[in-house]
């Protein structure tokens, strides 16, 4: 294997000296010589404490059983096969952006005679603020886990060695650069510009640093079929998991979806044809939205799925459903 | 990885400091150095003594001064047509040189734009000095290359400070000269504040 | 366990996958690890026992996209536990870190050919080091192949046995082969026997379109028009609870 370990002395009085991961410069605690580390120098990690135990992290799995629309015999029939921590690394990268995003917005109003004016508001908009960006630091497999929730706790490394932990297996290149892009993407949905004219937008990398969390997997079975979830050792909520869904609630969304997304969009083609104003669009677009997400419980709600996970199958989101909201609000007011 | 004792590359002396600031400041001939992993580079800098009328803890705060040519090459604003005189551009409105102050040390946003806009719109005056007194130095935690992406966003900052709303800005920005200076300041409640 | 000896004392220090750094219990050294010359083995424990993934592949198989039933209706005709050799190597390109996982054995296991970084607890693997019965899968490409060809400096290179479970198995006569990863329960599958949406789609469609009709009938007769979307309602609502439990 080579000589591959290097003990480090100060080269002007031989003391042995401490030097943290990640750090570059150090002083020498016994001639009082300054110190620089050159290559290689690692990050900087962190330790959470495990706040949990065997029985509050099932306590957390068995809770989340009873909610949302999972099997209705799940928390009866549900049986835990095994309850384990591990710590999961995260890059933890704390971002500055910085820049400015211009442009306009526009305003539709419509007076009591029906006539409808769009109004341009300009806007600049200053973007200055720091960011706190995560990613897990290796593959995360079935877990369902992408990025932390929480970034506080009790720091220790006493558990490191009685707790399995999966290592680092990603570029902390490629983890600052998404970060960087992160910051970007953020700082400018922050400004809350539509229509964008001119951007100028910068990122700096303030800190990297790595994340050992705890996390506690929960394996149970239902049916003959094996299920997953995870744990946030820390907060004690679930984080990630998959769970199996009731074919009850599955029909209940989409009788509830056919007929109020069916009579919203009759009521949207009425109220175009009445009134001639074209805002009974929206109430058809909107039957079709409440169409689709229920159809997408419907299809795939066999199986619930809570975190981040590659196979998971989305709905419309709420904000598209709010902003549909807003518009079938000021046709009618 | 390999541990080296800091020394200056100017004169040759160790370097002996308490603080881990990475720009080393050699007690010998008083230049100032960092290193990375292709080695020593000298730092051009820059003191200001401090007013001696100025009360409480006073110490030295590390800025980028980057003296650049800033050229605007279009612009869009909407409304506030009486533009206010460029006062920071020698040139005229449509740029020239000036110095753009980008804060070095470790500060928060508020405190960071604060300063950088009231340097830059007001460049501070003094005597040149090489010295600091025997007067603390706050640590640098912004390189010179992270203070030329912020120069970027402070020239956008003085165009959009003008009256009226900027739609669009086309623009030429580039630095010729980056030097740290360090200017005295005193803590007060609201942040630190300017001591010249 | 692997150990390495410690420059001043020579007091043996273990060596742990993740750090660079250690410190020597003896002599209190603090140690820098140089990985950027040595290669490493190192191997994921099972976290998933045979019947953990029999049952994770059956929730798998129980997922909406798959073939009705192919959960119950599967017949498992093989299960291997085995141990795949991929190489990890961490390399310096211009300043940039990067990582690069290759193969290390030839396969045509779903997922494997082109793995990603696998996720687990890192240990040393060595002569001691105890398989638990699982075929190690020999690496028959070397690692000199791949470090030929890869840009930069090397940081760190390592052998990393990744614990897997092959399943067989048929359904409708056809046979298909599943890889449930032991570290994380990810399953790969490159095809596997499919459900049709068309049921669903249509009964969503069709309920769609009825009180769709309705509400335009509802503004001449109002009374009977309710009465049929009441009608609709406890159709769509049994046909639908149906399709999602039959097909």
């Amino acid at each position: 294997m080579g000589d591959i370990t290097v003990g480090l002395n100060c080269p002007a009085c031989g003391g042995a000296i401490t030097i943290a991961e990640g750090e570059s410069v150090v002083n020498c605690q016994y001639c009082g010589s300054t110190l620089y580390a050159e290559g290689d120098k690692g990050v900087q990690t962190i330790a959470f404490k495990n706040k949990l135990d065997e029985r509050t992290a099932i306590g957390a799995a068995q809770a989340w059983w009873g909610k949302g629309f999972k099997a209705r015999d799940l928390k009866r029939t549900g049986a835990v096969t095994e309850c384990y921590p591990i710590y999961i690394p995260f890059w933890d990268i704390r971002t500055r952006v910085a820049g400015w995003v211009c442009g306009y917005e526009e305003r539709t109003r419509s007076d009591s005679k029906g006539n409808t004016k769009t109004e341009r508001i300009y806007k600049e908009e200053m973007v200055l603020m720091d960011l706190a960006y995560s990613e897990i630091a290796c593959d995360p497999g079935d877990l369902g886990l992408r990025s932390l929730r929480n970034f506080s706790g009790e720091s220790t490394f006493e558990d490191l060695d009685m707790i399995p932990t999966f290592e680092s297996t990603t570029s902390r290149d490629d983890a600052d650069a998404h970060a960087r892009s992160d910051a970007i993407a953020r700082g400018r949905s922050s400004a809350h510009v539509p229509h964008i004219t001119f951007e100028n937008l910068h990122a700096l990398v303030k800190r990297t640093s790595m994340i050992y969390y705890p996390i506690w997997v929960v394996r149970y079975t239902y049916q003959d079929r094996m299920y997953l979830l995870t744990v946030d050792g820390v907060t004690g909520q679930v984080l990630s998991g998959r769970a199996p869904g009731d074919p009850l609630f599955q029909s209940l969304a989409v009788t509830a979806g056919t007929s109020i997304g069916g009579l919203a969009a009759a009521g949207g083609v009425l109220f175009t044809i009445n009134t001639g104003s074209e805002f009974g669009i929206a109430g058809v677009i909107l039957g079709f939205i409440i169409l689709g997400a229920t159809y997408v419980f419907f299809r795939h709600g066999s199986e619930i799925i809570q975190g981040d996970f590659a196979d998971r199958k989305k709905g419309p989101d709420m904000r598209q459903l709010g902003n549909i909201g807003k518009m079938i609000g000021g046709a009618y007011r | 990885m390999k541990i080296i004792q800091v020394k200056c590359p100017n004169c040759g002396q160790a370097i002996y400091q308490k603080t881990k600031d990475e720009m080393f400041l050699c007690q010998n001939c008083g230049t100032i150095h960092y290193r990375d992993d292709k080695g020593p580079h000298r730092v051009p800098f820059e003191v200001a003594p401090p007013n001696p009328n100025s009360g409480g803890q006073r110490f030295y705060m590390p800025f980028w001064r980057l003296r650049c040519d800033f050229h605007i090459r279009s612009r869009d604003v909407q409304g506030g047509l009486l533009h206010k005189l460029a006062t920071t551009l020698r040139g005229g409105d449509n740029g020239g040189n000036l110095y753009i102050f980008v804060p070095a040390a470790e500060l928060d946003t508020t405190t960071f734009r604060r300063l950088a806009v009231a340097l830059t719109t007001s460049p501070p005056q003094y005597p040149v000095r090489q010295d600091f007194g025997g007067i603390e130095r706050v640590p640098t935690a912004i390189g010179q290359d992270e203070a030329i992406e912020m120069a970027d966003f402070v020239a956008v900052t003085l165009e959009a400070e003008k009256p009226g709303t900027l739609q669009y800005l086309d623009y030429e920005l580039k630095v010729l000269e980056a030097k740290l200076i360090y200017l005295p300041m005193v803590s007060t409640p609201s942040g630190p504040w300017l001591a010249i | 366990m692997a150990q390495v000896n410690c420059p001043r004392c020579a007091a043996p220090i273990e060596l742990d996958s993740g750090n660079k750094f250690a410190k020597c219990s003896y002599c209190g050294s603090m140690i820098f690890f140089d990985r950027t010359g040595a290669g490493f083995y190192y191997a994921i424990p099972f976290k998933l026992s045979q019947n953990d993934a029999v049952g994770t592949f059956r929730r798998w198989a129980g997922g909406s996209t798959k073939a009705k039933d192919l959960d119950r209706l599967a017949s498992i005709t093989s299960v291997k536990k085995k141990y795949f050799p991929v190489y990890l190597f961490r390399r310096d390109v211009n300043g940039r870190e990067e990582v690069y996982v290759k193969p290390a054995g030839s396969t045509i296991l779903p997922g494997l050919h082109q793995l990603k970084v696998p996720g687990g607890d890192l240990k040393i693997f060595d002569g001691n080091f105890d398989t638990n019965g699982a075929e190690l899968v020999k690496p028959d490409i070397e690692m000199t192949h791949y470090l030929d060809n890869l840009p930069g400096k090397g940081k760190e290179q390592a052998l990393v046995y990744f614990p897997i479970w092959t399943i067989d198995y048929t359904f409708n006569g056809a046979s298909y082969q599943v890889v449930v990863d032991a570290s994380s329960s990810e399953v790969f599958a490159t095809s596997f026997p499919t459900r049709s949406s068309a049921a669903y789609l249509l009964v969503a469609v069709a309920g769609f379109f009825a009180f769709l009709v309705l509400g335009f009938v509802a503004t001449v007769y109002l009374v009977p028009a309710l009465i049929l979307m009441a009608l609709t309602v406890v159709a769509v609502f049994f046909i639908s609870l149906t399709v999602a439990r039959r097909l």
